[in-house]
């Protein structure tokens, strides 16, 4: 007997899972800020050697270097009501309204997620039981991802998903669904509603799983779970 | 006819799985569970709102799922029940005669801190999550539903502290949603994963499903009734992961089965959301519906003659809690007004006021 539920599944190369074309000529193309580009000519002058770190990252890099602002994180602590300045008697609330829209984004160019962005973010979770990835296993797959994103924060987006089990009867598919619903519900901003199917015809019981990934409540409780959070923190980890 | 924010009220940077609202001689309580585990009562007034109390968060591991307040069989107590993913119900409680007798002699008596609400029981019983509690009319019972399949119901006494089941209801087939209970008669329904709603009774001394409500293609979430003093006149809003809100009607007693009763779907409402629709609250007072869910559109619906079962759209209020789904709705009396409480995964509250 075999350790495994499928201990003979069709793995790919790593090299030869989809990504973003890279090409020498072009990466000094497309830069938006003339200070990001010398930072990063001054970059690979002080290192570009073939195993340059700086060279195999370049995408990274440009990231960061396209990166004006950090994004503003909430604290825990501020923003808060607390009892201690509970007092909010300053307005009325049976009065005129008082809409706090969103303003802070205005002016700043859209910038939409992309089918590719949410493949590099979901296929390089590692398998529940194999030490390869779900990129590697085929699980997830570049043509069944879509993305409706226009890139405004203010704007409602959606992402589907649909995975490839590696056999019809892996028991389980709900975890690498939860492992990909965690991985994204924490990685995109709230925006995203995510739906993570299983590709018709590939699991018997796709219909339960489909509702129980797509069930807001389950998840949530789901991810109190210590255990569970535990199993889905590792393949969220790196790959060895 | 327009809907506008009238209090956007953060209390957290997660969930806000549920709302209760009620209204007490000294104050507009309103009751917020979270994922936090801080159960949080505000106190609504037409001239501002105030964070009354914070219940202590270590008495639930979990995050807490829904809250009701008990209606009152005396008016010198306020009275609580949450139910948390950790599989328990915790009871809360407060004397609130000294601040009945204060606001009399002092108007603005500052009553934060002065006395918290006390932690009277835990329940124990469901095998895992519990989803929801509801008080029947009376206050004597309590229903309580879980990931379980089942729903169990609750007998109490005067004070709330000691609580035998009287029956646990096992028909559903997968985890059961929500509970509601009738406003005037001891009718409950039932949402559940199952794609169901379920009626119950109580018949020869035991609980028993009288009618079971297929329709929805998907999870329903929630379902409330509509106010009604006439026990041949029952009305029942239910929302689903179908993004459908549908509206059943009581027809008769069913001569055949002993105790069954026939619903029917009476009308589908026009549609309005997009994704899953979580939560539904049909007002006793103007008689309108209120819908919100995943999609972050709050709805307003109105009925074109009570009781025709034609239904038109009245407002729609979209992104209501910007980006985020919208778990909960709720309306709200203020001192006569009536508002819409609502509550997202932003871990706001906000308050709403309507012009029809």
């Amino acid at each position: 007997m075999s350790e495994y539920l499928n201990d003979n599944p069709d793995v790919l190369e790593v090299d030869e899972l989809p990504s973003r074309k890279e090409d020498n000529e072009q990466l000094f193309e497309n830069f938006g800020s003339k200070e990001a580009l010398e930072r990063k000519k001054l970059l690979l002058k002080i290192d570009h050697s073939p195993t340059s770190q700086v060279l195999h990252n370049i995408e990274l890099l440009d990231k960061l270097l396209l990166l004006n602002n950090t994004p503003d994180l909430i604290s825990d602590t501020e923003n808060l009501l607390t009892e201690s300045d509970s007092d909010l008697n300053d307005e009325s609330i049976l009065g005129a309204g008082n809409e706090n829209i969103c303003e802070e984004y205005l002016g700043e160019p859209a910038d939409p997620v992309d089918v590719q962005e949410i493949y590099d973010l979901t296929a390089h979770i590692c398998d529940p039981e194999h030490p390869l990835t779900l990129g590697q296993l085929s699980i997830v797959n570049l043509p069944d991802i879509e993305v409706h994103d226009d890139g405004n924060p203010d704007h409602l987006a959606e992402v589907v998903i649909r995975i490839t089990p590696t056999i019809t009867h892996c028991s389980l598919a709900t975890l690498i669904g939860l492992g990909i619903r965690v991985r994204l519900e924490r990685a995109l901003p709230p925006r995203f509603r995510i739906t993570i199917l299983l590709k018709k015809g590939t699991h018997n019981s796709e219909q339960q799983v489909n509702k129980q990934l797509n069930d807001k409540e389950r998840v949530a409780a789901a991810c109190e779970n210590e255990q569970l959070l535990g199993v889905v923190s590792k393949m969220l980890q790196t790959c060895k | 006819m327009s809907i506008t924010l009238a209090k956007g009220i953060k209390l957290q940077n997660d969930k806000t799985w549920s709302l209760d609202y009620k209204r007490t001689p000294y104050a507009n309580l309103l009751a917020v569970a979270s994922t936090d585990r801080k159960i949080k009562i505000l106190n609504i007034k037409p001239n501002g709102t105030k964070l009354e109390d914070v219940l202590d968060g270590t008495v639930h591991r979990k995050a807490v799922r829904s809250v009701a307040w008990r209606p009152n069989t005396d008016i010198n107590t306020v009275t609580l029940a949450a139910g948390s993913f950790d599989a328990t119900v915790s009871i809360w409680t407060k004397d609130i005669a000294s601040h009945v007798a204060e606001d009399e002699e002092e108007e603005d008596t500052d009553m934060a801190g002065e006395s918290e609400m006390d932690l009277l029981a835990i329940i124990e019983g469901h095998e895992n999550e519990v989803k929801c509690v509801a008080w029947s009319q009376d206050g004597m019972l309590l229903a309580t539903c879980s990931r379980d399949k089942s729903v169990w119901i609750w007998e109490t006494d005067e004070m709330g502290e000691e609580y035998e089941c009287v029956s646990v209801l096992q028909e559903h087939s997968q985890d059961v949603k929500h509970v509601v209970w009738h406003p005037t008669m001891n009718l409950l329904a039932s949402s559940s994963y199952d794609d169901t709603i379920r009626l119950w009774k109580e018949y020869d001394d035991d609980w028993e499903c009288v009618a079971v409500l297929t329709g929805h293609e998907g999870t329903v979430w929630s379902s409330d009734f509509e106010a009604s003093d006439n026990k041949l006149d029952i009305r029942l809003a239910s929302v689903s992961d179908d993004s459908a809100v549908r509206i059943w009607k009581y027809i008769e007693e069913d001569d055949e089965n002993d105790g069954q009763q026939v619903w029917i779907c009476q009308s589908i409402l026009p549609k309005v959301h997009h994704n899953q629709v979580y939560s539904v609250a049909w007002s006793p007072k103007s008689g309108l519906i209120a819908t919100s869910g995943s999609d972050g559109t709050l709805a307003l619906y109105k009925e074109t003659e009570k009781g025709s079962g034609t239904w038109e759209v009245v407002a729609q209020k979209e992104l209501c809690h910007g980006v985020y789904e919208v778990n909960i709705v709720k309306w709200i009396d203020v001192d006569g007004q009536e508002l819409l409480a609502t509550g997202g995964d932003d871990g706001s509250v906000n308050i709403w006021n309507f012009k029809i």
